[in-house]
């Protein structure tokens, strides 16, 4: 694919701030999509594998319907978070997503339906298996499968999206046009690392599961050392396996070498250590998250290679700048955002470490949250019909 | 080399990608709807609930907030981005208009988007665990942010009609592409519907609760009469505002089909204007197969056809009177340095400007003219139309029933020309014209 086909495939109105700050934006939004994926797969997995011990196991009796929620809150915040590198994307790298996407149209559009299907599935799985212990074990292996099913055609799509050179043999083999959008591409090493990284996204998620629970009088202390231990096990061996599969594919990229790549690889090791001591699991999330962001970087790079080699360089595509909706949103993500969402999880964190009901009209910093959350929206609202009003009146009388 | 920036065409026989498009859309916009609406009435419940300490309505909004959770909050949250992903399969340059003016809308919208997402599981889960203040403020802020979603999507999917004045295609602002004169009229409309639609499942879970609470349903039953009557009002009330906002192709579209659509909307207001009053005065006879059921007329009878007719009367474009259905570029923009496409492919053609047209189908030959008329059939037509025989979706068998070769060119002159306002005018060359009426000829229609 030559580049005035590439840069042809632009849009045509330019982007409405700088290249860099859409590519930043998509690193950083698609790390977040990503550690819940792997929470969502590595909960929902293990906790198939507690189905199995929950008749007879007293900690997989108590830790097994956990699972089952962390998976299923994970999957509804997966999906929201995944809308944002969508977003960011098709703002800088149209022409791959969109080549991808009328090339794979079929499977986009059962895609939605496929992961409509194994999220109402995990819904029954969560039921089934409230209603008896140990129960829901076909329904959830079933359910699991299907949404790695969606994972893989995820996957396919970012494939072909970075094959630009083959687009056109995939689209008309031989000179016969192939309009079906059936088009499914596969890169083994990579899927697997990728789908490798729930192992220790899980165990990591343990050791936190005990830390946070470890001041709860109502878990005893066996059940809270049970599930750090397995987490600790189950991190390390993750971690170890994510190692090898990385170094796989990056060596049949020729990658190994790069400074993302050796940076990724120093953070799995100090993730290991951490891991191994178990110290503080807060802060070797954190660390998880930088490891996550730079593995999102990595993904980045290699696209922009492939692109810049072919001239196509997203630091050129033209810019028309649109300041007052950039306003509305940094204001939005920022302010409503940042005081929502805190007020929230204070909010999740104060119930889970209260036994029976939480007072939050006695909590300060609850209380100060929740009113500013709401003053917030109140002038949020006021100040959007203002400005339309404004816009209105002034481009129609 | 001229080069416009078509994409690989995803071609769905029989119905057309964008009947793809449709059915995603249709039930995205009944779990959407209802869950705005359901954070309306859940914040008026819960509002009533702690003012009178009414602790029996808690049950009742638990179970509302389940069925909120797992319904809207599912398969909404999947068929929102759905919508998307199917358009960029089957529109990829339309979307990528909508993306290219209202980024930044967007990313605003997914911060309500994801505050939402958390606050929902919160609103739900925590209703057992929290003081009754805290969570009634949680219920208003949920209530507050799933408008805000609204308000946001709304400019975008006004726009996507046109951008009601000239003002936009100087500027190139998105506020001025966002705030036409179509989008508060629009706003309301889908709020009066949101309002109809939590009224109606209301009524389903409110029948659903008679075994054990006989004395509750029957209350709540008549409240969700009252909303739901008061919802459809606003529709029938905001409905009238919103036509007269819409652009001349609008109504030339509308204007085709208006007896039957009035006609049918008619009958769907009686009908759910008897379905309220007997909830408000009949209580008892409101059960759960007959909630069930007016649910699915809802759906089938009033935004299946509703969403259709909307998307009719874009065309020809698919965003801001600007694109094409068929993926073409029909205007300069000048805000945006954007240039109409339609002078280079009369000039040049499709064949030559469009980078994925295969080498060996870029000149017509005797051998290759039938492939090339099917590419060129499928690019420009089946955005909107079904092509084959047996097509389902407005086909052209319909339309180009006996006619031949000649007659066939003739139309396509004829919709080049501008005969046709809700036809894109898409001129090429005649040789062009030929292979795409021999073509057409050849499925004997």
């Amino acid at each position: 694919m030559d580049a005035s086909t590439l840069l042809a495939l632009r849009d045509p109105a330019g982007i409405p701030f700088y290249p860099v700050v859409f590519q930043a934006l998509y690193i950083l939004t698609w790390a977040l999509h990503a550690a819940f994926v792997f929470l969502s797969l590595g909960a929902m997995g293990l906790s198939i594998y507690g189905t199995f011990k929950q008749k007879t196991d007293e900690n997989w009796k108590i830790l097994t319907p956990h699972l089952i929620q962390t998976g299923k809150i994970s999957v509804s915040i997966l999906i929201v978070l995944g809308v944002a590198p969508l977003l960011f994307t098709q703002v800088i790298y149209d022409p791959n997503w969109y080549v991808a996407n009328t090339l794979s149209g079929m499977w986009i559009f059962s895609f939605i339906y496929i992961l409509i299907l194994g999220y109402i599935m995990y819904y029954w799985y969560y039921f089934a298996n409230k209603k008896t212990v140990g129960g829901g074990k076909l329904i959830g292996i079933i359910s699991f499968s299907v949404l790695i099913v969606c994972g893989v055609l995820m996957h396919s799509f970012a494939v072909t999206s970075i094959m630009p050179n083959d687009w056109m043999n995939m689209y008309a083999p031989n000179g016969v046009i192939d309009n079906s959008g059936w088009t499914f591409n596969i890169k083994t090493v990579r899927l697997i690392f990728l789908l490798s990284l729930s192992i220790p996204i899980v165990g990591i998620f343990l050791q936190n599961y005990s830390r946070f629970l470890s001041t709860r009088e109502d878990f005893n202390k066996d059940f809270i050392e049970y599930t750090a231990k397995i987490g600790t096990r189950i991190a390390i061996f993750g971690l170890l396996l994510s190692a090898v599969m990385f170094v796989a594919w990056m060596v049949q990229l020729g990658y190994l070498i790069h400074p993302v790549s050796i940076s990724i690889i120093v953070g799995v090791l100090i993730l290991l250590y951490m891991v191994y001591q178990n110290n503080n699991s807060y802060i070797t999330t954190v660390v998880l998250l930088l490891v996550a962001l730079l593995i999102s970087t990595l993904r980045e790079v290699i696209r922009y290679d492939i692109m810049s080699k072919l001239g196509y360089n997203v630091y050129d595509y033209p810019v028309n700048m649109e300041i007052p909706s950039l306003v509305m949103f940094l204001l939005t993500f920022l302010i409503l955002g940042g005081f929502g969402v805190a007020w929230l999880l204070t909010m999740a964190w104060k119930v889970g470490k209260t036994q029976g009901i939480f007072d939050g009209s006695k909590d300060v910093a609850v209380t100060k949250l929740g009113n500013y959350t709401l003053g917030i929206m109140v002038i949020w609202m006021v100040v959007y019909f203002a400005w339309g009003m404004t816009i209105l009146f002034n481009n129609i009388l | 080399m001229d080069l416009i920036g078509q994409f690989p065409l995803f071609y769905f026989p029989e119905y057309g990608s964008a009947w793809m498009m449709g059915v995603t859309g249709t039930i995205h916009i009944l779990a959407s709807h209802t869950s705005v609406g359901a954070a309306m009435l859940f914040a008026f419940l819960a509002y009533k609930a702690y003012k009178e300490d009414r602790v029996d309505l808690y049950p009742y909004m638990k179970r509302y907030g389940m069925f909120l959770l797992i319904f809207s909050y599912v398969i909404g949250s999947i068929t929102g981005p759905g919508i998307w992903f199917t358009a960029t399969a089957a529109s990829p340059r339309g979307i990528g208009a909508l993306i290219h003016n209202f980024v930044w809308v967007w990313a605003t919208e997914w911060v309500f988007f994801f505050y939402e997402v958390i606050g929902v599981f919160a609103l739900v889960y925590f209703m057992d665990k929290i003081d009754k203040k805290t969570h009634l403020k949680l219920t208003f802020s949920f209530a507050i942010a799933s408008v805000g979603t609204l308000a946001l999507i709304i400019g975008i999917i006004s726009f996507m009609m046109w951008p009601g004045t000239d003002v936009y295609y100087a500027t190139g602002s998105a506020s001025d592409a966002f705030f036409g004169t179509n989008t508060f009229p629009h706003m309301f409309l889908r709020i009066g519907f949101m309002i109809m639609l939590s009224g109606v499942i209301g009524l389903f879970i409110a029948s659903a609760m008679k075994k054990e609470n006989l004395d509750l349903s029957r209350e709540l039953t008549k409240k969700m009469g009252y909303i739901s009557m008061l919802g459809g009002f606003l529709v029938v009330f905001f409905f009238m505002w919103y036509m007269g906002t819409l652009p001349e192709n609008a109504h030339a579209v509308f204007n085709v089909t208006k007896d039957s659509v009035i006609q049918s909307r008619i009958i769907l207001t009686i009908v759910f204007s008897l379905y309220f009053l007997l909830a408000i005065f009949k209580p008892q006879f409101i059960s759960k197969p007959l909630a069930g059921i007016m649910i699915l007329v809802i759906l089938i009878g009033g935004i299946w056809p509703g969403e259709k007719l909307r998307e009719s009367m874009r065309k020809p474009y698919v965003a801001g009177q600007y694109m094409y259905s068929n993926q073409i570029v029909s205007r300069d923009v000048d805000g945006k340095g954007i240039k109409s496409e339609l002078p280079i492919l009369a000039e040049k053609g499709m064949l030559k400007v469009n980078p994925f047209i295969p080498e060996n189908l870029r000149v017509i030959t005797p051998e290759n003219k039938l492939k090339v008329g099917k590419i060129l059939t499928r690019i420009a037509c089946s955005n909107c139309h079904s092509l084959e025989k047996t097509g389902k979706y407005r086909p052209l068998q319909a339309r180009m029933q006996g006619m031949d070769k000649d007659g066939i060119k003739g139309i396509l002159y004829a919709i080049g020309a501008g005969a046709f306002p809700y036809m894109p005018t898409l001129q090429l060359p005649d040789e062009e014209y030929d292979a795409i009426a021999e073509y057409l000829e050849s499925l004997n229609y």
